[in-house]
């Protein structure tokens, strides 16, 4: 299990950051007094720094160069300064990243991964694999795959986001502008693709024997459904 | 010359009338010497001709100071000569060139101050919008997405006010590199996906990958985002579409943004890009601030790229970003190689 360090003054962003990494299965170290920051580094012993810019006494800059001098981990910024000296400072005191504010979890999950793949290499699969699980029904999100009692099914990237936000939100409504959000991520997706995308889903959701579990709400969007309890 | 001419003739005037005077009442008195009163009279010219000679080789610098209109503050420093009056104007030009800086500097002083705070300021409202980014990404009911779509409002509007804040100091942050024009559009594209899906707009990308431009990414794409969110705006209920296409044309690469929405009335056209302008689209959608084009343009001229406009009404409206320098594309670097 990696452990994270949040260097952050903000309380309210240092809480919601540590909640969700927690969630992905990583350990997360914080810092409470800003003129400890390297007491805690050192005891911690974190595997991956993410580290504000703006901090009271020091800032992150300077933070990152006395890291630097213990340690060859990742340190990733996060800032609200998004100008392009702020960038270059951040890279030339030793940093790998920098992610302005205000960021999505995946955008600061996925670069997290991909620093700590390449500093540590292959050992990612053992961190806590994301799954989610509606009534037996389970999707494993980094391997993209669907399974159901012993049946498992192969995904594409879009029919496992797809999913994903349609699992998460059982049984609650899933709007059709969030799906069209999620789903866009290099390419657009237009109206008529995520018609494609549904069709698909459906059709995978047969293959394990399950039909019906999409289920369209008119005027608002999908719901999944869990047919398959109704019925016995 | 001709100021001093003007200036001295009084004093001429009353010279000879003087003069005249002066022989009137000699000759009345009953004296009359021909030759003598020549010479005096030639005399007395000749001196007063002297005189005014020295007066005004010794004031020229002046003369021909007040006479021409004043090209730069740094004008006003040169000092004119060594005569009381020349020093005297020296010394108040000096006293008054020093008075203007002063108050210059005190309203340099208190622009940058107002400028470091409305940038201290955004950033701080950054951490709000942040937890409320946050806080929203896990929910998925219709009040989270309207907050969701009002948090965006707010990160447009404060965007706007930061980068005309920086643009007072443009110079110290920017940074010319070469720029791939696909990624450009497609991030800038994904920072608007929810513009995009609410208004039912989808964009159509014809952007080579290998196309390389030199220019700012973090401007270019504050530009591109202002050029998109016009166009998705304008093109809402009229139109699903919004083009955005990249070609050559001579030694340019053009960038160039299609939409074919409302259009805007030829008379509005010659000045949308002028601040504070927001014509009559303006006054249909009440969103409008009248800055985006107005710092299109600004940004691209500091960039030294092209901004050219066409629109039609009920047809759509056309924007095109001429780029200066196209940096040899993939293929033909290739070419070059082998």
């Amino acid at each position: 299990m990696s452990t994270i360090m949040i260097v952050e003054d903000d309380p309210k962003i240092n809480q919601l950051l540590q909640e969700q990494l927690e969630k992905y299965g990583f350990q997360t170290v914080n810092v409470e007094h800003f003129d400890r920051v390297m007491e805690v580094f050192t005891q911690g012993r974190p595997d991956l720094v993410l580290l504000d810019v703006n901090l009271p006494k020091f800032d992150g800059f300077y933070w990152c160069r006395q890291m630097r001098q213990e340690s060859n981990c990742p340190i990733l910024f996060i800032s609200a300064r998004e100008s392009k000296m702020d960038q270059v400072m951040a890279l030339e005191n030793g940093a790998d990243d920098y992610i302005t504010k205000p960021f999505d979890y995946d955008v600061v999950l996925a670069k997290i991964r991909s620093q700590l793949r390449r500093a540590y290499g292959q050992y990612a699969p053992q961190e806590g694999e994301r799954t989610v699980e509606v009534a037996g029904l389970k999707l494993f999100l980094e391997r993209m795959e669907l399974s159901m009692y012993d049946t498992k099914i192969e995904l594409s990237k879009k029919e496992a986001l797809l999913l994903e936000a349609l699992m998460n939100q059982h049984p609650r409504v899933v709007s059709r502008e969030r799906l069209l959000e999620k789903l866009w991520d290099e390419q657009f997706v237009d109206e008529n693709t995520l018609n494609v995308y549904i069709t698909r889903v459906r059709g995978k959701l047969k293959d394990l024997g399950l039909e019906g579990a999409v289920e369209t709400v008119r005027g608002s969007g999908y719901r999944l459904r869990a047919t398959w309890e109704e019925g016995q | 010359m001709k100021l001093f001419l003007r200036d001295q003739w009084p004093f001429a005037a009353f010279f000879l009338v003087q003069l005249i005077l002066l022989i009137m009442i000699f000759a009345m008195d009953g004296y009359w010497n021909e030759s003598l009163m020549i010479y005096v009279m030639f005399l007395s010219v000749f001196f007063a001709g002297a005189f005014l000679a020295i007066r005004y080789l010794s004031h020229r610098a002046i003369y021909q100071r007040l006479s021409k209109p004043v090209e730069s503050l740094e004008e006003l420093t040169q000092t004119y000569g060594n005569s009381p009056l020349c020093r005297a104007m020296d010394d108040i030009s000096q006293e008054q060139y020093r008075l203007y800086k002063e108050q210059l500097h005190a309203y340099e002083n208190k622009q940058r101050d107002h400028t470091t705070f409305i940038q201290q300021w955004v950033h701080q409202m950054k951490t709000p919008i942040s937890v409320i980014h946050l806080l929203l990404q896990n929910e998925d009911d219709p009040t989270a997405e309207s907050v969701r779509e009002e948090v965006d409002r707010i990160k447009r509007g404060l965007e706007t006010v930061l980068y005309i804040a920086r643009l007072d100091r443009f110079e110290q942050d920017f940074l010319i590199e070469p720029v791939t024009l696909r990624s450009l559009v497609q991030n800038v594209l994904a920072e608007n996906k929810r513009l995009f899906i609410r208004n039912q707009v989808y964009p159509e990308v014809k952007v080579d990958e290998s196309w390389r431009v030199e220019s700012d990414d973090k401007w270019l794409a504050f530009v591109l985002n202002q050029l998109l969110t016009n166009a998705v705006r304008y093109s809402a209920g009229k139109s699903n579409k919004v083009t955005i296409r990249a070609y050559e044309r001579g030694a340019h690469a053009i960038l160039e943004v299609q939409d074919y929405g409302i259009g805007i009335p030829s008379e509005d056209i010659r000045r949308v890009f002028k601040p504070y302008f927001t014509g009559e689209n303006g006054r249909k959608y009440p969103e409008s601030t009248g800055m985006g084009l107005y710092l299109v343009k600004e940004i691209c001229g500091r960039l030294h790229h092209g901004v050219e406009m066409e629109s039609e009404v009920g047809e759509g409206t056309t924007v095109r970003i001429v780029l200066s320098a196209v940096v040899p594309t993939l293929q033909e670097s290739k070419i070059a190689e082998s």
